[in-house]
């Protein structure tokens, strides 16, 4: 809100960067202070999804889109039970919003929930000081208004990688999630911080899931299918921070590839990957938005993305290329768009878990996107296939999920269009 | 998949002349795909009518035809090219229902022409109300159900199935008169029965009410492997019920959450491909219920359109382009981003800023009709404005009008007074231009923002800004100029306001305050539109100026890069307005190109996102901003420009000229003294008078008495006009003392600054058009246009021909030396444009300005010389002789015409005469080898066919009345019959022509309105009696417009139009590529 428009003084707040950079402007949220790592999000729309998604625990999140809350909130568009994000950031905050299934205003939300978050500050310079530094440590504060003292706190404050934040999103119990319609799966979900729209994902395939904690070991999963039999497969969920910090979860992958079919998602993508051997890399800002295309290398389509992580695979730590499985190319390619430009989709051999085919590139950067197992029943994504917020393009691998689990090899070999049927 | 190798020609339609609904977007997409398509290695053929457009330049296609978009035409140029695939969709409906003909002719089937972008089967169910619906239902979404009644029985089943209200639209009635909004079966009854009463077809549209839901428009492309993306989305200000062009539009959409956003992406790309679009770009309307969330679909476009547009320059990302591409077989992922050239075309642009398009309307030059805004489109133009928050922008885009205002209000323009309170909410209710400031003063009277949505459906997040901005504006007012510190200066900026505004509520001048904004270093700073909302580097210079807080410690980042090389700045024209349109644009554009050449490095201004100009491609640099003082400035100020181009964009930059100078800008080219010597008229007739060049006796006057005596002096007719203007805007005949103090009495409104000037008025005289151009030391004259009609016509709706037809070879050398005398002695250095009139054998200069004028379009295509190119070559130092231009008396082999397009159909009630104020929205060209053909091109152009048989029906004023006997005699010649009203048919009998008599419509029937009605009239020869618009004349035009019905209001154009109704019918006309010409 403007200041000229504020009915009060507006109370005033600091964002400080750990490059020295200091921010002024305006508390519009909870007041009390927030660190974290800083990281921009390009949506346009879907705030209340990117505030209540649990992986930005540990994470203050610049919104690129300047004006933010303007359709309000609603409890239909919760990810989680409550905001885990450190704190936001935007340039012009809706004090009065407007829209049919609005039930309360965005800063009212933050206030309630106490999340620290700051307004009127020139959120695309910001952003493309994040761009060129990458994410940084960083802090909000309404109570410390001095510029040298918050920035010297911000220095001596740890990184996201020196713990697991994790432990603190994922739920202490297990509890079912029951099927959209008829029961076709009996699935147990690694809860490392999941999106509620994933959770429906998942029921809306037939799949009934027992959603367990992170650190849950293997047997006990193995353990959680109809009558004690083995469950149908194990989802690996998204969340929060340092994927290396998970050791318990991905102890429990590395167990569980091979004896059921397995999907990971973003952070689970990363601890299946991890499981067959792949090193992780920390990009240098992240993908965070709802405009990232990917190209499924077995279709040759692409798809809009949701996407949000800061971590990722290196493909080409898996192992080597096996070439007669990938049109006979034999040399690794640091950016995987040759890939897409071949229509090959590669296959690498890795010392765990077998082979491993490379499914989805991103078009941006050339990155990975996803891989499945050819050895192993098992694939997993490194976006958001739920999108909330984003395009449905990907949905279709709740479906692939489904196949997958179903015995069926052509699994990923679904049209687009099949997650935007309305 | 790649790139086509089984075509290698493309032909491209474009859209023709610029009408309402219907402008220079499509130069912008066609100008783009025949680029683009060129430089992918294919051969491009155009056909398109349109002189002032930058697509029919001779460069940028590798064949070119300026023909009438008609299926004769386009066939004989598919004849003679024979392109392997027609591209249809670049050239809005104009060219896609050429495509159809073409292929219903079977034309298509006979070249073995591919139609590729869409196939015809789409751009029916695009079209067709019942194929879509039927289509749309199949994939389970509904369309704004609706059904014809042709008794009050069938109305009221139609509507027992809709429900309540219904909204009932008469058939084939003048703007839809008689229909109405029923809310229950009693006003059923009522509307019903007069709307079925009232159409000639006894027949009514009942549709199921959606007035008052959200409108939503999705921009979607898709390529032929099914990928499809939403480029931009749309949100309308104003709610259903106001066609989109005529609505505030804001983008991307505000009030939608994800999913609902989701959802509508999923429909777009869905009707998409049930549609057929296998690959393009298409536009895609939804009404959204704002109680509810319901969907409904209103329409969808299989091609670019004007929000494609729109969405190009609000995203960065080139839809046209990229459509172009698309129907040669590439698809989304093989075409780089051209903004960050790192990233492929298929993404989904992410914004960090709002934008905000307002429409401009030009309802003051049609007096008589209703300024109501309805799904009928009556805007000739609009400007958008890129700012950090929608109450910025959409301040920035209401200034960006040139309409005199400085924002939303609060600037000392606003006036309400004299509205009793009931009138005051009728205007707030009421959907109209100037509705936004009716708003903004409710909002400031404390209605509240629940009851101002009440009253106009306007969203409530819209009027909540509007209301911030009207808080603002009066806390300003509160805190005053001991209160402007920088904190509050900033706050202000952000908001929008101008220097204008802040000056005004505060009690200050705008001086004081840019001077204190400085001292307190409250500066713009630039932005960059790049896509992508910051994530990639962008490697374009697509701008715009905001306010932002500085870093504690530091001061706030510029994305500027600074250059070596110095930088020419061009200010184009602003928003399209009668007068002021695509031609200036042209010119702005080329001049751009010229300069490039030279080495400097172009920076472009504009807010009009229809354009050439602002596509991101033309020049070095582009500023998104309004073209007032104080944003040019702005400009001006980051950029530092070795020169600053004034002389291309029309009257708006002109008007700046010299407070850029006071400010210490450098301008090129003719500098602002001179443009004051041409432009003050007493300094100028000094000047005449010292140079012996004799012009209309004139005078000027600040009050009616001074005019009256003005009008004893010089005698009457007078030509009466404020000085400043463009377009003959407030500009009239009066031919007695009355009429002269009416006039008087409504000037005063149009330039309060300047005085009235009253010239005689010749009449009867030839009017010429000369462009030149002069270098300070030479002067050259591109063009010695000839006009049809006569003088007292607007230049810019009169026909023109060039070279001239009717004058002899001493009389145009003697307008060349004239016209060098004066270039050179007002001290003009680049471009300018000289009025003449000729009577007999006597020259007189009407006026002169000092800028290019809107024929250089035309004549630079006409004459083969690029006279815009030529005029920034020479502003940036080089003399006219190193140009190697041909001679200026040279023969050409052929003739061109130009004519006016006129948009009498938007307009119901306004009356259809051509006079001195221009009202004209667009213009097309025909060459030929003999004037007559030339000019049957343009009627055919415009008409798209030429009344060949049936019956004339004439009536002509008393001053005709000798000269209508040779038309009538040539015209029974021609075949036709003769119906005359009574003191015509008169002459005509006196001449011993055959002619039947007409009644007066006071007279019963059958009367000149029933011949029409009866289709018996084919076309009309109609000369004004004397300065009764609401005398028989009147009703008789304004029934022929709206029964398409081609109209002559002036001799002279009746002589011509006979000619070349003659031509056609010994000839066919052959068609003429412009690369042949020169």
């Amino acid at each position: 809100m403007n200041p000229l428009v504020c009915m009060r003084p507006p109370r005033e707040a600091l964002l400080a960067l750990e490059d020295g950079t200091v921010l002024r402007g305006r508390c519009a949220g909870a007041t009390g202070e927030a660190f974290g790592e800083i990281v921009f999000n390009t949506s346009m729309v879907g705030y209340q999804e990117i505030v209540t998604d649990p992986s930005y625990a540990g994470q203050i999140v610049t919104l690129t889109y300047p004006q933010v809350g303007n359709y309000g909130v609603s409890a239909a568009a919760m990810q989680s039970g409550a905001p885990a994000l450190a704190g936001l950031v935007v340039r012009d905050m809706c004090y009065e919003p407007s829209n049919w299934q609005s039930e309360g205003s965005l800063p009212e939300l933050l206030e309630r929930e106490g999340v620290v978050a700051i307004e009127g500050v020139d959120t695309r310079a910001l952003t493309l000081r994040i761009r060129s530094a990458g994410a940084m440590r960083a802090a909000i504060s309404t109570e410390d208004l001095d510029p040298q003292s918050l920035v010297a706190r911000v220095c001596q404050a740890p990184g996201i990688s020196s713990r697991n934040l994790v432990a603190d999103v994922s739920p202490r119990q297990e509890h079912v999630v029951p099927a959209k319609g008829e029961r076709r799966f009996r699935v147990v979900a690694y809860d490392c911080g999941e999106k509620r729209g994933i959770a429906d994902g998942l029921a809306s395939v037939g799949c009934e899931t027992v959603v367990v904690p992170w650190d849950t070991p293997a047997e006990r999963t193995l353990a959680l299918g109809i009558d004690g039999a083995r469950p149908d497969g194990v989802f690996f969920s998204n969340g929060p921070g340092d994927p290396g910090q998970v050791t318990a979860t991905a102890h429990a992958a590395r167990e569980l590839l091979g004896k059921v079919p397995v999907f990971g998602i973003c952070l689970g993508n990363q601890l299946v990957s991890m499981a067959a051997g792949a090193r992780i890399e920390k990009l240098p800002f992240g993908h965070h938005g709802g405009n990232e295309p990917v190209m499924n290398l077995l279709t040759s389509k692409v798809e809009v993305t949701a996407q949000n992580h800061n971590f990722g695979l290196v493909f080409d730590s898996l192992g080597p290329i096996v070439p007669e499985e990938s049109g006979g190319y034999a040399e690794h390619e640091r950016d995987l768009r040759a890939w897409c430009r071949r229509g090959v989709a590669p296959v690498v051999r890795t010392a765990e878990m077998g082979r491993v085919r490379l499914t989805h590139v991103n078009l941006n950067d050339g990155t990975p996107e996803g891989v499945q197992f050819l050895d192993v029943p098992a694939l997993s994504v490194q976006y958001h296939p739920e999108a909330c917020p984003g395009p449905h393009d990907s949905a279709y691998l709740f479906r692939s999920f489904a196949r997958l689990m179903e015995g069926d090899a052509d699994y990923l070999d679904i049209d687009v269009r099949e997650g935007r049927r309305f | 998949m790649p790139r086509r190798d089984d075509i290698h020609k493309i032909l491209i339609i474009g859209s023709g002349p610029i009408v309402i609904g219907q402008a220079c977007e499509f130069d912008y997409s066609g100008t783009q795909a025949c680029r683009a398509l060129r430089k992918a290695g294919y051969e491009v053929v155009l056909v398109n009518s349109n002189p002032a457009t930058i697509m029919t330049d001779p460069e940028t296609a590798d064949r070119t035809y300026v023909e009438p978009i008609t299926a004769e035409a386009v066939e004989k140029v598919i004849a003679r090219e024979r392109p392997d695939a027609l591209l249809p969709n670049m050239g809005g409906q104009t060219a896609l229902n050429c495509a159809v003909a073409l292929g219903e002719r079977g034309t298509l089937e006979k070249y073995d022409v591919e139609v590729i972008g869409c196939d015809l089967d789409s751009i029916r169910v695009g079209e067709d109300r019942e194929l879509f619906a039927h289509a749309m239902e199949e994939i389970g979404l509904k369309v704004a159900d609706s059904g014809f009644a042709h008794s009050l029985d069938d109305a009221k089943q139609i509507a027992a199935r809709l429900g309540f209200p219904v909204v009932v639209r008469p058939s084939f009635t003048l703007g839809g008169a008689g229909g109405g909004i029923a809310h229950d079966g009693a006003e059923l009854e009522a509307i019903a029965s007069q709307g079925l009463s009232l159409s000639p077809e006894h027949e009514v549209l009942v549709e199921r009410s959606i007035e008052g839901w959200k409108e939503i428009e999705m921009e979607v492309m898709r390529d032929s492997a099914g990928n499809g993306i939403v480029v931009c989305s749309i949100e309308n200000l104003d709610p259903m019920g106001v066609h989109t062009g005529d609505s505030i539009t804001v983008a991307p959409c505000q009030t939608l959450s994800d999913p609902e956003l989701q959802r509508l992406r999923d429909y777009s790309l869905a009707i998409l491909e049930k549609v057929g679009v296998a690959c393009g770009g298409s536009n895609v309307q939804f009404a959204v219920n704002p109680a509810d969330g319901e969907v409904v679909v209103i329409e969808m476009n299989p091609r670019v359109s004007r929000s494609s547009a729109l969405a190009s320059k609000a995203t960065g990302f080139p839809i046209a382009k990229a459509a172009a591409l698309l129907s040669v077989g590439y698809t989304l992922d093989e075409i780089t981003n051209d903004i960050t050239q790192a990233t492929p075309a298929c993404f989904e642009p992410s914004i960090d800023y709002c934008v905000v398009k307002v429409p401009r309307f030009a309802f003051e030059k049609f007096k008589g009709t209703s300024e109501r805004l309805t799904t009928r489109m009556k805007s000739v133009g609009e400007a958008m404005a890129i700012g950090r928050t929608f109450e910025e922008s959409l301040q920035k885009a209401l200034r960006s009008l040139e309409q005199g205002h400085a924002g939303l209000g609060m600037d000392g323009t606003d006036d309400f007074a004299g509205l009793s309170e009931d009138e005051f909410a009728s205007r707030v209710a009421e959907p109209t231009p100037e509705r936004i400031f009716f708003v903004a003063e409710a909002l400031r009277r404390g209605w509240g923002v629940a009851r101002v949505h009440e009253a106009t459906g306007i969203d409530p997040w819209f009027l909540h800004g509007i209301d911030n901005i009207v808080r603002a504006g009066r806390r300003l007012h509160e805190l005053g100029t001991a209160g402007l510190d920088a904190k509050t200066m900033l706050a202000a900026k952000q908001m929008g306001f101008s220097d204008v505004q802040i000056a005004w509520l505060t009690g200050t001048s705008a001086e004081v305050v840019r001077a204190l904004r400085e001292i307190e270093g409250v500066r713009p700073v630039v932005k960059t539109v790049d896509t992508c909302a910051g994530e990639f580097a962008a490697h374009t210079d697509y701008h715009y100026l905001t306010y932002e807080a500085a870093p504690v410690g530091g001061t706030a980042q510029s994305e500027h890069a600074p250059s070596e090389r110095p930088r020419a700045m061009i200010l184009s024209a602003g928003p399209n307005r009668i007068g002021q349109g695509i031609e200036f644009d042209y010119c702005c554009v080329h001049a751009s190109a010229a300069l490039r050449r030279m080495g400097y490095e172009t920076v472009m201004v504009n807010c009009n996102p229809e354009t050439v100009s602002t596509d991101y491609d033309t020049s070095d640099r582009l500023y998104f901003e309004p073209l007032t003082f104080e944003d040019v400035l702005n400009v001006c100020e980051v950029e530092k420009p070795a020169g600053v181009v004034v002389t291309l964009g029309g009257q708006t930059p002109i008007n700046l000229a010299s407070r850029l100078k006071a400010a210490g800008v450098p301008i090129m080219g003719t500098q602002p003294d001179a443009i004051d010597l041409a432009e003050d008229r007493e300094r100028f007739s000094e000047l005449l008078d010292r140079l012996d060049v004799a012009y209309p006796p004139s005078s000027t006057a600040q009050t009616v008495d001074e005019a009256r005596q003005v009008a004893r002096r010089v005698g009457y007719p007078l030509l009466v006009r404020p000085s400043y203007v463009l377009g003959g805007r407030g500009m009239a005949i009066v031919y007695n003392d009355g009429e002269l103090a009416t006039y008087m009495a409504e000037a005063a409104h149009v330039s309060p600054a300047h005085p009235v000037y009253l010239d005689s008025f010749l009449e009867d005289a030839i009017e010429l058009d000369v462009d030149a151009i002069c270098d300070g030391t030479t002067c050259y004259v591109g063009s010695v246009l000839e006009h049809i009609e006569e003088c007292g016509i607007h230049s810019g709706d009169s026909a023109c021909c060039y070279p001239a037809f009717s004058l002899s070879d001493a009389i145009v050398d003697r307008v060349r030396r004239t016209t060098r005398e004066l270039a050179l002695a007002v001290g003009i250095v680049g471009p300018l444009n000289i009025q003449y009139a000729v009577k007999d054998e006597q020259l007189f200069v009407i006026e002169l300005n000092p800028r290019a004028s809107r024929t250089v379009p035309f004549s630079s295509k006409a004459s083969g010389v690029s006279l815009a190119r030529a005029a920034a070559k020479v502003m940036a130092g080089q003399k006219i002789a190193d140009l190697g231009l041909p001679p200026e008396d040279r023969e050409v082999g052929y003739f061109a015409v130009k004519e006016a397009v006129m948009p009498w159909a938007r307009f119901p009630g306004a009356d259809v005469t051509l006079g001195p104020e221009m009202k004209s929205t667009g213009e097309v060209m025909g060459v030929a080898d003999s004037f007559p053909k030339a000019y049957a091109k343009t009627r055919q152009a415009i008409d798209y066919a030429m009344p060949e048989q049936g019956c004339v029906f004439v009536s002509v004023c008393d001053r005709d009345k000798r000269a209508i006997a040779p038309v009538a005699l040539a015209l029974r010649g021609l075949g036709y019959d003769i119906l005359a009203t009574r003191g015509t048919a008169k002459t005509l009998r006196a001449a011993g022509i055959e002619c039947e008599v007409c009644r007066h419509l006071s007279e019963g029937h059958p009367n000149a309105l029933d011949e029409m009605r009866s289709g018996r009239v084919s076309f009309i020869i109609n000369t004004p009696h004397g300065h009764d618009s609401r005398g028989d004349g009147a009703r008789i035009r304004g029934e022929a417009v709206s029964r398409g019905i081609t109209c002559v209001t002036a001799l002279s154009a009746t002589t011509a139009l006979v000619q070349a109704l003659a031509a056609v019918r010994q000839s066919s006309l052959d068609v003429y590529a412009l690369q042949d010409l020169a």
